[in-house]
């Protein structure tokens, strides 16, 4: 729904700009979907003037007119009959844009145009179209057409929750506005004034289905007028995007708009029988509606009848036979609620959405309806003249009775920690339309006002006092510790899970550790390994120290577990180690050590079981760099002493050996009694969470074109390594080459000794557009290229 | 030139009918219809013939392709029918035969209980410290009301790096630390290694536990059996009841030992209770004020109470694990049972 500064100003007199107005109405619990300038549009509009008139010698209608704008004076064809030499008119200059619409400068007949004198159909004020409009006489020459009628103002789509049909009225947002500025509420006077005719003997009500319409009211107004509206009323609706019509539609509309109950007006002389009849449609009758359709009702929709016919589809839509017309002389004016589910079901079937349904549909309160039928009567006597008949015609057979609902204060100051008076409580509620009934210990009772249903329970008092004191102003109490990080938590857990799947088994060993181990792995004396925490009272030399490796420890495991009958192992464990030179206590640190050996599968029939090798366990590392979120990660050959010379790395990553991997030396191995190959890990955890932050990903675009895949295959020496290779590869292209795999590897008689085949599969693809087969090859033959020069290689 | 035709539609026919593939028949197809095909050349002869009758001779040929090209379609759907069929009758497997299984890695029962303990006081708010294992005697005695003479040092038989330097032997050192670096409120549970000189079958000189400390205005005893009683259910199940004990550790006041019932035979009595039907968990207590003193906090401000449980017991308990020997041994057989 929408609502206007201008508007809402009528009732509550806040000191408040547009975009602090929208802070309030927020915090009052009224989402703000949309705030718009209105007027903007107008003010590319001037006023001006005609300051001389000639016939087109071209044409019957149009003539050639002056304008002064204050400014300059320009010549403007003009088409509308109305126009007059002296005229005080809108002129929209070239460049203006109204709606869709651009002014340009256009040649009619052969006559220049710079401009245009517009109709207020053309300016979106009404729907009046025959002719220009014509201003009064005084307005000022140059003035912005916005600012001289006064629409200049701010509309604000407001999004109303169901429970709340009481904001379907710009009068029910000032409410809400008043009490949280605490400002007062200006409610419109209505009085009105009756003649002695009596309505009774002029129109019979009858309700034939109170069931679906519980209240009924109608009042009837002799001999009016039916003209334009006032500017002001035209202002309103024009500020909420509603376009005038004439004055009798425009006051229905106004008043709904205001109060958020629709009315209706029909053309009593078009009322056969004069009579009204609230009443269930028959099977299949038709009603021709002011939308121009014709709709099939049943026995589930009301309607109001006359007579004869349905004149209106209860609380949707009005008839086509019986609306205002210009002849309207007398009119009744409907104001009802019907129910809402009846009105959801009719007009969801039919299809039809109006101003009025929607509310009808949100369960309005049935009080409400006396108010906007006086307030609409007072507005019509006022600008459409005529005499209101004494009385009226209101069924309304079972009134709601009060509602009372009881607070207790210490539950409002307990559910909600602030500390509150039972005076701050009642000013409050009284603000949002509750009347204090009386007061007992802890107790408070107040009446519900008619158009609040929503409040039954004292949980939905103590909502709208802490919707007023503000959500913002509960103190909180509770911070975060950050004692732990969350991230490296969940990392640890992580890397064993990895390994886990892998099908490693976690082992758990004492962290005391035995110094000839360190002689066995060949660890040099001045390697910090040999740093170690001694203890003073060990269980016995082979305790006698805190362990600088957890290897060692894994070898033992190893033995034992293949003295129990596994020749097939694979275990982990991840613990600190400890060393200790100059320092206080210690330097510990979390590392990751792993250690494979025999089969990598187990058996299966459709497998042959096969011997693990260096890239399996590459692979364990990769996995886990790759899911701790490491890039850039590198692997050089290991200067650790107790590997099998070339058969292991390190890993590297920001300049520093972060861990290692490899094929454990046989002369190591020997000497605990293994004699498979022994394959380890020995990831430093601490290290890596040191230098790396974890961060959370962040969603990339998902690439738009096609991938397409090539394969290369080439005799290469063996002195070039994979990663040299692959980089070149990439090195050529690397827009369009997104990614570069290994596909094969080979050996046999067929190549030279010193030589291998490898095949590569190419990934390309772009971001702007997709790749033709001509310029892939082109890339591709520039990798050849690359690659001849660079290594001279033999394509397969 | 129509017989000619005919001719054609006829070997045509019997050589579709024979064709037994789809590569066949797109062999067929380019024979008889595309571009080279008799049919076309026939097409190529149209001048020859008299210009009334090219018409009808022009119908014929189209006629003659579309019926060839209808034939080819049905054989070709037929063939692909049968290949379906033939699919069917020959694809079948044994399939009770194993499925292809990664081989199953195991997490130590450790480490299962220990992130379970972790799980479980995260959801009530905890956050998880960690400190280092080798300490000074301040932050394993001193801070915890254990002065120098304090008969409570004899209670466990230290390790010693240096004169000062010691293994620590419990957890607590992490509240110290935590306590030293953080103000209140701190909700925090630290588990780790800790060690002691003693080797049996019911010690370990290294082993795991899991301390807790709360501290913040208005902390009560009610919150410790509330939080204790909450984390024993949730380990071993809603029949577990707990009682404390009154027992005496130099850094709450007052303190208290935990006992759970049974978890074997839930109280009537059995071996592992020794027929008390009770298991001692842990112990527990208030901070006593003196701690607070020696490391600054407020202790008229704040109260808070500290507690500590055996992560090795918990998992034996839990796992029924008769042994405690068994959870350093690492014997893949026993490892990969959990
Ligand atoms: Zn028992």
């Amino acid at each position: 729904m929408n609502v206007s500064y201008k508007w809402l100003k009528k009732y509550v007199d806040f000191d408040l700009s547009p975009e602090e107005l929208q802070v309030k109405i927020t915090f009052a619990g009224i989402e703000v979907e949309a705030i718009e300038k209105l007027g903007e549009e107008l003010n590319q509009v001037k006023v001006a003037k005609i300051i001389d008139k000639k016939k087109h010698p071209g044409s019957d209608h149009l003539s050639i007119c002056h304008v002064d704008d204050g400014d300059v004076v320009k010549q403007v064809i003009c088409g509308a009959p109305n126009c007059a030499v002296g005229q005080k008119i809108a002129f929209t200059p070239v460049g203006s844009r109204l709606g869709e619409f651009k002014i340009k400068k256009v040649k009619l007949r052969g006559e220049e145009s710079y401009g245009m004198i517009c109709s207020e159909k053309e300016l979106g004020i009404s729907d009046k179209h025959e002719g220009i409009m014509v201003l009064p006489d005084d307005a000022p020459i140059g003035q912005n057409l916005g600012s001289y009628l006064n629409l200049d103002d701010t509309s604000f789509e407001l999004e109303i929750t169901p429970n709340r049909p009481d904001l379907l009225g710009v009068y029910g947002v000032a409410r809400d506005i008043s009490a949280i500025l605490n400002l007062p509420l200006k409610t419109p006077e209505v009085i009105i004034k009756e003649c002695d005719e009596k309505i009774e003997n002029n129109l019979i009500l009858q309700n034939d289905a109170p069931d679906l319409c519980p209240r009924y009211t109608a009042r009837m107004i002799k001999g009016i007028t039916i003209k334009e509206s006032p500017a002001w009323l035209k202002q309103c609706l024009i500020s909420i995007g509603l376009r005038p019509i004439n004055n009798v539609v425009d006051i229905t509309n106004f008043v709904m708009m205001e109060f958020g109950h629709p009315l209706h007006a029909f053309d009593y002389n078009k009322i056969d029988g004069k009579k009204i009849i609230v009443r269930r449609a028959e099977k299949d009758e038709k009603f021709p509606a002011l939308d121009e359709e014709t709709y099939q009702l049943n026995e589930n929709d009301l309607v109001i009848a006359d007579a004869e016919k349905p004149i209106a589809l209860a609380g949707i839509i009005g008839g086509e036979n019986s609306h205002i017309t210009e002849e309207t002389s007398d009119i009744v004016i409907e104001a009802a609620n019907f129910l809402y589910s009846s009105i959801r079901k009719t007009a969801g079937k039919l299809k039809i959405t109006t101003d009025s349904s929607y509310r009808f549909e949100r369960n309005i309160a049935d009080e409400t309806a006396d108010l906007v039928s006086r307030r609409a009567c007072q507005l019509i006597l006022e600008l459409a003249g005529g005499t209101l008949l004494k009385g009226k015609l209101d069924s309304y057979p079972n009134p709601t009775g009060k509602r009372l609902v009881s607070l207790r204060p210490s539950r409002v100051k307990s559910l909600l920690t602030i500390n509150i008076s039972n005076e701050k409580i009642k000013e409050y509620l009284k603000l949002l339309g509750l009347s204090f009934k009386g007061e007992e210990k802890d107790n408070l009772t107040f009446e519900m006002p008619s158009f609040r249903k929503d409040l039954e329970r004292e949980i939905d008092l103590i909502e709208e006092i802490m919707r007023l004191h503000g959500y913002n102003n509960v103190k909180t109490f509770l911070k975060p510790q950050n004692i732990m990080d969350k991230k490296i938590f969940s990392a640890h857990r992580m890397v064993k899970n990895i390994l886990v799947s892998y099908g490693f088994s976690e082992v758990i060993n004492w962290n005391f550790g035995d110094p000839a181990d360190l002689d066995k792995f060949e660890i040099s004396e001045d390697d910090e390994r040999r740093n170690n925490a001694r203890l003073k009272n060990p269980l016995g030399t082979s305790f006698s120290i805190m362990r600088s490796m957890l290897i060692p420890d894994l070898f033992k495991n190893t033995l034992f577990n293949i003295n129990h009958g596994q020749k097939n192992i694979k275990i982990f464990e991840q613990a600190k180690v400890y060393t200790r030179k100059n320092e206080k206590l210690a330097t510990e640190k979390l590392h990751l050590s792993a250690l494979m050996t025999g089969f990598l599968n187990p058996v299966y029939w459709g497998d042959n079981q096969r011997q693990i090798n260096f890239f399996d366990l590459k692979g364990v590392v990769e996995e886990i760099l790759d899911n701790l979120g490491l890039k850039n990660y590198d692997f050089k050959k290991s200067g650790e002493p107790f590997y099998q010379p070339g058969l292991a790395t390190d890993v590297i990553y920001k300049k520093q050996i972060v861990g290692s991997l490899g094929k454990v030396d046989p002369k190591v191995t020997i000497k605990y009694d293994l004699e498979q190959p022994i394959f380890v890990i020995d990831i430093k955890l601490d290290d890596i969470f040191h230098l790396h932050k974890m961060e959370t990903p962040v969603f990339k675009v998902i690439p738009k074109f096609p991938f397409i895949l090539r394969d290369l295959s080439f005799i290469i020496s063996k002195q070039h390594n994979y990663d040299d290779i692959i980089s070149t590869i990439k090195g050529v292209n690397p827009g369009n080459i997104k990614k570069v795999v290994l596909f094969d590897e080979f050996t046999d008689k067929n190549i030279k000794k010193e030589f291998r085949s490898l095949t590569f599969s190419l990934v390309f693809s772009s971001d702007t557009k997709t790749l033709t087969d001509d310029y892939i090859n082109n890339i591709l033959q520039n990798v050849i290229k690359k690659l001849d020069s660079k290594y001279s290689i033999e394509m397969r | 030139m129509k017989e000619e035709i005919s001719k054609v539609l006829e070997t045509a026919k019997n050589e579709i009918e024979k064709a037994s593939s789809v590569h066949e028949l797109q062999q067929l197809k380019s024979r008889y219809i595309g571009k080279k095909s008799v049919l076309n050349s026939f097409m190529q002869k149209i001048s020859t013939i008299p210009k009334e009758e090219r018409p009808t001779f022009g119908n014929i040929l189209n006629e003659t392709k579309n019926q060839i090209s209808e034939l080819l379609l049905n054989k070709e759907q037929r063939i692909k029918e049968l290949e379906y069929e033939t699919t069917l009758k020959t694809e079948s497997l044994d399939l009770t035969m194993p499925g292809r299984k990664r081989e199953k890695g195991s997490l130590h029962p450790i480490t299962k209980v220990w992130w379970e303990i972790e799980d479980i006081f995260i959801s009530m708010g905890f956050e998880v410290a960690e400190g280092p294992d080798i300490e000074d005697e301040f932050h394993n005695f001193d801070a915890l009301n254990t002065p120098p003479d304090h008969p409570a040092r004899d209670l466990s038989d230290t390790f010693y790096i240096d004169n000062d330097v010691l293994l620590r032997t419990q957890t607590s050192t992490v509240q110290v630390r935590v306590m030293q670096k953080h103000k209140p409120p701190i909700k925090i549970i630290s588990p780790g290694s800790c060690y002691r000189n003693e080797h049996d079958a019911s010690h370990s000189p290294m082993f795991h536990q899991v301390e807790a400390l709360v501290v913040d205005e208005g902390v009560t005893f009610t919150d410790l059996r509330d939080v204790l009683n909450i984390f024993i259910k949730k380990m071993f199940g809603e029949k577990i009841e707990s009682r404390f004990r009154p027992h005496f550790f130099p850094f709450t006041e007052p303190s208290a030992e935990i006992d759970i019932i049974c978890v074997k035979c839930y109280g009537k009595g059995c071996n592992l209770c020794k027929g008390s039907g009770w298991l001692e968990m842990g112990g527990a207590g208030m901070v006593d004020p003196n701690v607070f003193d020696i490391l600054g906090i407020d202790s008229k401000k704040y109260t808070g109470y500290a507690f500590g449980l055996g992560i090795d017991r918990i998992a034996m308990l839990k796992y029924k694990i008769p042994d405690m020997r068994m959870l350093f041994e690492n014997d893949i057989r026993f490892l990969k049972q959990f």
